[in-house]
Formats: structure tokens, sequence, C-alpha cells
């Protein structure tokens, strides 16, 4: 033990979760909340964070940087696909971070928002996010807070042992208005705006008000949620190298949509998610989205 | 040094397979449901066991087959699909898609 640890009375598992919260808070989280590192069970093996940092203990989450209420009413589609703000939530989550390992001495490991080179995430942001007990997951997928709805999340893994607080008890999805449309219509907004019996990304069913059963057209969605990232690189490549008409090769080089996947990569942290229409429609923390 | 991908003929005997296994198309993934009813889809070293490829020959084919997975065609309705829905929610706000239900509702209340 250094002279500077012994001086100082090391803080209980509990303030020191209190002080990160605080720490979180202040820096401009909405919520924040820790995972047992034990608890990914129903992650792929390869995908927990014991995988990551073997002696993890906790999974801290902090979920905020939501895009602004102005965001959502631009008619621009355009806007959003470069204006994501998930890179201030990850900037959040390193200092909080730095602050674990400085502050209180152990290590802490923040979970890279890219994905590993199977283009799989290196551990589930939601699924940490659900853990601990930061918002449920939807019907369409991404991790809704009760109260302010879809948010950006941010996971570092630690050695520290804080107190876990568990997934949420009342799921934020389905919200009661869907309930109702389900009921009356047998779909939901974020369902009905990209269907997957109808070249969309989503289908599922709600049974006595809970989701019961969720299906996901993951590669369709690429082609929504990346439509000008490296996906849409690699098909816009792919059409410029099989094209033997040189003039046509380099109208496809110098193409509107070509020159925008570039620009797209080149800001790579506003840009990797560009597909908000499920969320758009999604009453969680709608209310908070309705200003002057 | 040489670059690793996957033969061609190896990537189309496997592809549909793998895809399967790993749920690209994922019906009931997600963690929270009830393990009776969760599939959650195979790790590529699952699949692999069950096809007799090695781990990261599965992580080539899953890879390639995802993006392949739908033509460039589809990123362009994509752009479309996006520019209707965002202009329409500008518009109508959420009523661009309850539109149809809350007409109904209120069709059916005047009525009782």
């Amino acid at each position: 033990m250094s002279a500077r640890a012994a001086e100082t009375p090391e803080p209980t598992a509990a303030d020191a979760k209190r002080q990160l919260i605080d720490f979180a808070l202040k820096g401009g989280a909405l919520t924040a909340g820790v995972a047992d590192a034990t608890a990914f069970t129903a992650a792929p093996e390869g995908h927990r964070p014991t995988d990551l940092l073997p002696k993890a203990k906790a999974v801290f989450v902090v979920g905020g940087a939501q895009p602004r209420a102005a965001d959502w009413q631009s008619p621009m589609a355009s806007f959003m696909e470069a204006s994501s703000t998930a890179d201030r939530i990850n900037a959040l989550g390193l200092k909080i971070a730095n602050s674990i390992e400085r502050q209180f001495g152990y290590y802490a490991l923040i979970v890279p928002a890219g994905i590993d080179r199977g283009g799989q995430p290196f551990v589930s942001v939601a699924l940490a996010a659900e853990l601990a007990g930061c918002g449920t997951k939807s019907i369409a997928g991404p991790v809704l807070h009760p109260e302010h709805g879809f948010m950006y999340y941010s996971a570092l893994i630690t050695t520290l042992d804080l107190p876990a607080d568990g997934p949420l008890v009342e799921p934020a999805c389905p919200a009661p208005q869907c309930v109702d449309m389900w009921e009356q219509e047998g779909t939901t907004p974020c369902l009905a705006t990209c269907p997957i019996d109808q070249g969309g990304c989503l289908g599922g069913r709600i049974e006595d008000g809970v989701i019961a059963e969720t299906q996901y057209d993951r590669a369709r969605c690429t082609t929504r949620a990346q439509t000008y990232w490296v996906p849409g690189f690699q098909k816009a490549l792919g059409a410029a190298l099989a094209e033997k008409d040189t003039a046509k090769r380099q109208m496809i080089i110098n193409s509107s949509g070509f020159t925008r996947t570039l620009w797209s990569m080149t800001y790579s942290g506003v840009s990797q998610s560009q597909c908000f229409e499920c969320m758009r429609v999604c009453p969680v923390g709608q209310e908070r989205r309705q200003l002057k | 040094m040489s670059f690793f991908f996957v033969d061609p003929d190896t990537y189309e005997k496997h592809k549909d397979a793998v895809l399967a296994e790993s749920q690209s198309i994922q019906v009931n993934y997600v963690e929270h449901l009830p393990p009776d009813k969760r599939k959650p889809g195979l790790s590529d070293k699952q699949i692999g066991e069950k096809l007799g490829l090695d781990e990261r020959t599965v992580r080539e084919i899953r890879c390639v087959g995802e993006r392949e997975f739908y033509a460039i065609d589809e990123y362009e309705r994509a752009a479309t699909f996006k520019e209707t829905q965002c202009r329409a929610y500008a518009e109508q706000g959420l009523s661009a898609i309850t539109k149809q239900y809350v007409d109904r509702a209120r069709a059916a209340k005047k009525g009782a």
C-alpha cells in the first residue's frame, strides 16, 4: 500500500458508486448505473466483460447525449445522418474510467464504441445498459430510458467491486400508447414505420402488455443505419471496380453517393448511425422533444 | 504477407447455413426474453463446430455474407425511405404514422 493510500481511508463501494454517479450526472449524463460483471450470461462467449478484463467485478454505464429536440424536428434526414452525439457519452465514459483508476486505484477499461474483427461489439453496451438498470430494450432494438427514451450509452468495465443495480423491473417499452395501438391495429409506431414484412427491418408481437416476440433484419438495418458509411462504401467500390467503361466508372467514383460515403467515413464519430426513423416516432420521452 | 480471405467456392457452399445459424435476420434474439423463447443464434465458433469449419473461416463467410445480403439498390431505397419518413414526421408529427389509427379511433368514438 502506498503512503498516500495509507493516509486516506479507502471509500466503501457504496460511497465510490455514489461519487461516480454524481460525477457522471455533473458531466452531463442523464442516467448512470452499475451491472454485475458476471451477469452477462446472455452474451456470447468472447463478448463478456471478463473476456476483456479478466478480473472485472462491475460494469459502470452512463447514458445521455441524446439528439436535441430540434434534431428530431428537422425535415432533412441527412441532418441527423451527420450529427450523432454518441461520441460525447463515450468521452464522459472515458473521464469516469480515468477517475476510477486515479482516484480509487482500480482498473477501468472502456468498452470501445467500435466493433471487433467479426463486426460484433466487444461487449454489448445495450445489454450493459439493461443490466445496469439504465433502461430496457425496445421492440425496435435500442435501449430506452423510461423517462428520456432513446439515448446513447457508454460502458466501462472495472475491477472496482461496485454494488450492482440490476435490470429495471418495469419495461420502458411498450409505452401505454403502443399497447393501445397494438390492441386496436396490431402494430406500434416503430413497427409501422419499418415493417419487416413490407421491406423494413422490424417485426414483433405484444402480449399482455409486454414484448412477446421480436424480429430484426440486421442486414437491411445496415443499409439504412450505415447507408453512407463503410457498408455503403464497400458497395459503391464494388460497383466501380465492376464497371468496365472508364467514363462510367469515373461517374460512380465522383458521384454524390460515393462522395458522401467518403465524407461520412472521415467524420466517422458523428456518422456511424444514420437512421433514426423507428426512434423518431417512439412515444417514450416524446414529451421532452415537443418544444415551442 | 498474404491477405486472408475465403475461397469463393467455400463461401458459396456455406454462406446460407452460416447466415441462418448466426441469425442475420434475428427472431427473438433479445436478451430479456424468457430462456425458452429466446433464440440467440450461434457464435462463429459454435457454427464452425457444427459445419466442420474453423472459426475464422466462419467469421469471414458471415461478414461477407452479411454485406452481400442486400444489393446496392437497397442502399438507394434506404436513402429514399429516410427522406420520406423524416419529412412526413416534420409535417405531421407522430400522426404521420398513427393517422390511420387516430382517424379510425375518432370515427369509432363518433359512432358510439
